[in-house]
C-alpha cells in the first residue's frame, strides 16, 4: 500500500465532453459489457421503451469512442440505448419515417480512474456477482488516489461502507487465493463470501491456538479451502457458529478451552463438519427468539410512551441522540446478518 | 474416375491435416463409401472445402494483425499499448493461434502483452498498467460467437480502463461476425465464411435439391445430433490443426471413425493409440 497523501484532497475525475451533441445511430453503439439485461426491471424498461416510442429519446446519453474502434462505448444510457435498438429492430420509426437515432453527448475517453468510478455503479446492483473483481478495482482506486478511509472512498465509489470493508477483508488475502474467487468456472470457483466469513476464524485460530499458529496463516487457510471443497463447510454462513461459540465461551474458561481445542481440530481434521462440530457450543435459536422479541418489546415500549408529543428542546435533542445510537446499533448489525453464500455454488 | 481425381485432389490439399493426414487412400476410401451419382457430390463437396494450411493460417494472422496494427498505430496506440488475449484453456486453439502469431510477428520484441481470458488477476494487472489500449482477442474459428461473447464477458469484468475490442481470427462465420460486432468488437478476419459457400446449409443452393437432401440424410445417419454441426451450421471451413465441430458429420465421420470414415475426423474423433 503507497503512503497516504492525507494533505491532497482526491478529486472525482470530470467527463470531458469532445464536441456538440451528436444523433447516433444504435448500431455505432456498443451495449456495455458489464451491463447485461438481467440488470434491467424488465417493466420498467419496458414503460422507457413505451415513453421513447412516442416522444423519443428527450435525455442524451454520454459515450465515448475507445482509441481505434469505430463504435461508442456507453458510460450513461445503457437502458435508452437497448430501447431505441429493440424499437428500430421491431421495425418502428420516426415522424419522417427513419429508424430511431440517439441523441448523445460524446465525451474524451475516461481515464482510468474515471472508468472505475463508472464501473462501481454498474456492480453495486449486481447482487450475484463475485466481489472479487470490485475488489481488485477498489484496491486501484486506493493505491491511485492515495485514500483507505471507508468514508471518502464510499462518497467515491458510491459503494456502501459495509460494501468497502467486505473488499478490503477480500484484500487481506494474497493473491493465490484471490484467484480462487476469479475461476471462471462456478462449480471449482471459491465464492468471495467464503474468505469474507472465514477471515476471523483464521484470524483467531492463528492467534490463538499455537499449533496453527506454527502452521502458518497459508497453511491453515488451505485447510479450510480443503475442507470448503470436500463439502465439509456446507455454508460459508456456518464459519459465524465457529466465532459465536468462541464469543459465547466468554466467561466461562473451561468451554472456552474446549472451543479453542475443537477450533483446533476443525483446521485439522479434514472430516470434521462445521455444524457438527460447533453447534454443541451454540444456543442459536433460544437466544435469536429472545432477540426478536426484545425488539417487538422494545417498539411496544416506546409506543406507549407517545414520545412524539416531547417538546422541550434538550429532552428532545437527547432523546434523538439515544435514538440515533439505537439505529446505529441496529443498522450495523442488521449489515452483518446480511451475508450468503455465492447463488451459483450448489448445496447439498 | 471421379473418385480417383477428387481423392487425389483431397490429398494435395489436405496432406497437413494434423489429427490424421489426408493421403490419397485415405480420400478414395472416403469417398468410395458413397454410392453411385453421391460419389459425383462428395467430390464437389471436397471442391468447397475452405482449407486453411498451416501457413495459410500464419499468413493470414501476420496479415490481420499487420492491417490492426497500422490501424492502431495511427490513432496513436503503439504495440506497448496492446493486449493479447487467448480466450481458451492452455492447449486448446486460441492459445495456439496466438503463439503462432506471436512467433511470426515478434511481438514479444514490439513489447506487446499477453494474458489468459481466464486469468482474471492477470488481466486486471495487465490493463491497469497499460490504462488506455486495445484488447486484442485471438482465436482460431469462431462459428455461432456464441462462446466466444460468454469468453469476452467474463474477461471483461477484470478489465480496467478504456480499451477498444478486436477479435483476430483466421476466418468467422457470417453469424458469429454479425453476433460479435452487435457486442461491440471488431473482427479482423482472413475469411468470413457465408451460408451460401455450405452446400448442406439450409440456406444454400450449391448443390441440386435432390443431391443436398441425400447427403444431409447420409451427414444424420452418422451423427443424429450433430449431422449439419453445432448449431445445424454445415460449414466447409477446415484448419490444419482441427476441423471446428460446426463440419458436417460426413466429414469427421463416426465416433472412433467406424462405421463411417471421415475425410477431417477431429482428435476426438479418432480411436485411441493402443497403450502397450
Amino acid at each position: 500500500m503507497p503512503a497516504l497523501k492525507p494533505t491532497v484532497q482526491p478529486q472525482i475525475p470530470q467527463l470531458v465532453p469532445t464536441g456538440s451533441l451528436q444523433h447516433l445511430d444504435p448500431q455505432d453503439v456498443k451495449p456495455n459489457p458489464n451491463n447485461p439485461r438481467m440488470l434491467f426491471d424488465p417493466d420498467q424498461l419496458a414503460e422507457l421503451k413505451k415513453n421513447i416510442a412516442e416522444h423519443g429519446v428527450l435525455v442524451p446519453i454520454t459515450v465515448y469512442q475507445p482509441k481505434g474502434q469505430m463504435k461508442f462505448s456507453i458510460l450513461d444510457g445503457e437502458r435508452r440505448f437497448r430501447c431505441v435498438r429493440d424499437l428500430n429492430s421491431e421495425g418502428h420509426r420516426d415522424k419522417s419515417g427513419q429508424p430511431l437515432r440517439l441523441p448523445a453527448n460524446v465525451v474524451e475517453p475516461p481515464n482510468k480512474i474515471a472508468g472505475l468510478l463508472y464501473m462501481f455503479s454498474i456492480h453495486e446492483y449486481r447482487a450475484a456477482w463475485e466481489l472479487m473483481p470490485t475488489a481488485l478495482s477498489l484496491k486501484i482506486v486506493m493505491d491511485e488516489l492515495g485514500v483507505e478511509d471507508n468514508k471518502t472512498l464510499s462518497k467515491f465509489t458510491g459503494l456502501s461502507e459495509p460494501q468497502i470493508e467486505r473488499c478490503k477483508k477480500l484484500l487481506e488475502f494474497p493473491e493465490h487465493f484471490q484467484k480462487l474467487s476469479l475461476d471462471p468456472d462456478p462449480t471449482t470457483r471459491i465464492p468471495s463470501n467464503f474468505w469474507i466469513e472465514a477471515l476471523p476464524v483464521i484470524n483467531l485460530g492463528t492467534t490463538e491456538i499455537p499449533r496453527l499458529k506454527n502452521l502458518g496463516r497459508d497453511k491453515a487457510t488451505e485447510k479450510l479451502v480443503d475442507k470448503y471443497r470436500a463439502r465439509k463447510i456446507k455454508s460459508v454462513i456456518h464459519f459465524r457458529r465457529i466465532m459465536e461459540s468462541y464469543e459465547l465461551s466468554e466467561n466461562e474458561r473451561s468451554v472456552r478451552t474446549a472451543v479453542l481445542r475443537r477450533i483446533e481440530e476443525f483446521f485439522l481434521d479434514p472430516s470434521l463438519e462445521t455444524r457438527a462440530a460447533f453447534d454443541q457450543f451454540v444456543v442459536g435459536k433460544k437466544r435469536v427468539q429472545g432477540a426478536v422479541s426484545a425488539c417487538a418489546e422494545f417498539i411496544k415500549q416506546l409506543q406507549g410512551l407517545k414520545l412524539r408529543f416531547t417538546t422541550d428542546d434538550d429532552e428532545r435533542a437527547e432523546l434523538r441522540k439515544a435514538l440515533q445510537k439505537v439505529q446505529e446499533y441496529c443498522k450495523s448489525l442488521e449489515q452483518v446478518l446480511r451475508g450468503d453464500d455465492d447463488p451459483e455454488i450448489p448445496k447439498d | 474416375m471421379w473418385s480417383l481425381l477428387s481423392a487425389a485432389l483431397a490429398a494435395w490439399r489436405f496432406h497437413d491435416y494434423k489429427p490424421s493426414p489426408v493421403t490419397f487412400g485415405r480420400a478414395k476410401k472416403w469417398i468410395e463409401q458413397f454410392k453411385g451419382e453421391d460419389r459425383k457430390t462428395a467430390g464437389m463437396l471436397i471442391e468447397k472445402v475452405v482449407y486453411l494450411s498451416e501457413k495459410t493460417t500464419r499468413d493470414i494472422l501476420v496479415q490481420q494483425n499487420h492491417a490492426l496494427m497500422d490501424r492502431l498505430a495511427a490513432v496513436g496506440l503503439p504495440p506497448d499499448k496492446l493486449v493479447y488475449v487467448q480466450v481458451h484453456d492452455a492447449g486448446s486453439s486460441s492459445p495456439v493461434m496466438l503463439n503462432l502469431l506471436r512467433d511470426a510477428a515478434g511481438l514479444d520484441r514490439l513489447g506487446c502483452h499477453f494474458v489468459d481470458a481466464h486469468n482474471s488477476l492477470g488481466l486486471n494487472k495487465v490493463t491497469n498498467e497499460v490504462g488506455e489500449g486495445a484488447l486484442i482477442y485471438v482465436d482460431d474459428f469462431v462459428g455461432t460467437g456464441n462462446q466466444f461473447c460468454k469468453e469476452r464477458q467474463f474477461a471483461f469484468q477484470s478489465v480496467v480502463g478504456t480499451f477498444s475490442e478486436f477479435l483476430l481470427v483466421p476466418c468467422i462465420c457470417e453469424e458469429g461476425i454479425y453476433k460479435i460486432a452487435k457486442e461491440g468488437v471488431e473482427a479482423f478476419a482472413g475469411h468470413v465464411h457465408s451460408k451460401v459457400e455450405r452446400p448442406l446449409h439450409d440456406n444454400s443452393h450449391v448443390l441440386d435439391q435432390d443431391a443436398k437432401k441425400r447427403m444431409r440424410e447420409i451427414s444424420k445417419g452418422i451423427s443424429a445430433k450433430l449431422g449439419l454441426g453445432y448449431h445445424q451450421l454445415a460449414t466447409m471451413v477446415v484448419l490444419y490443426r482441427n476441423a471446428p465441430n460446426t463440419v458436417p458429420a460426413i466429414f469427421r465421420g463416426s465416433p472412433n471413425q467406424a462405421p463411417f470414415v471421415g475425410l477431417f475426423p477431429r482428435w476426438k474423433d479418432l480411436p485411441l493409440p493402443n497403450q502397450k
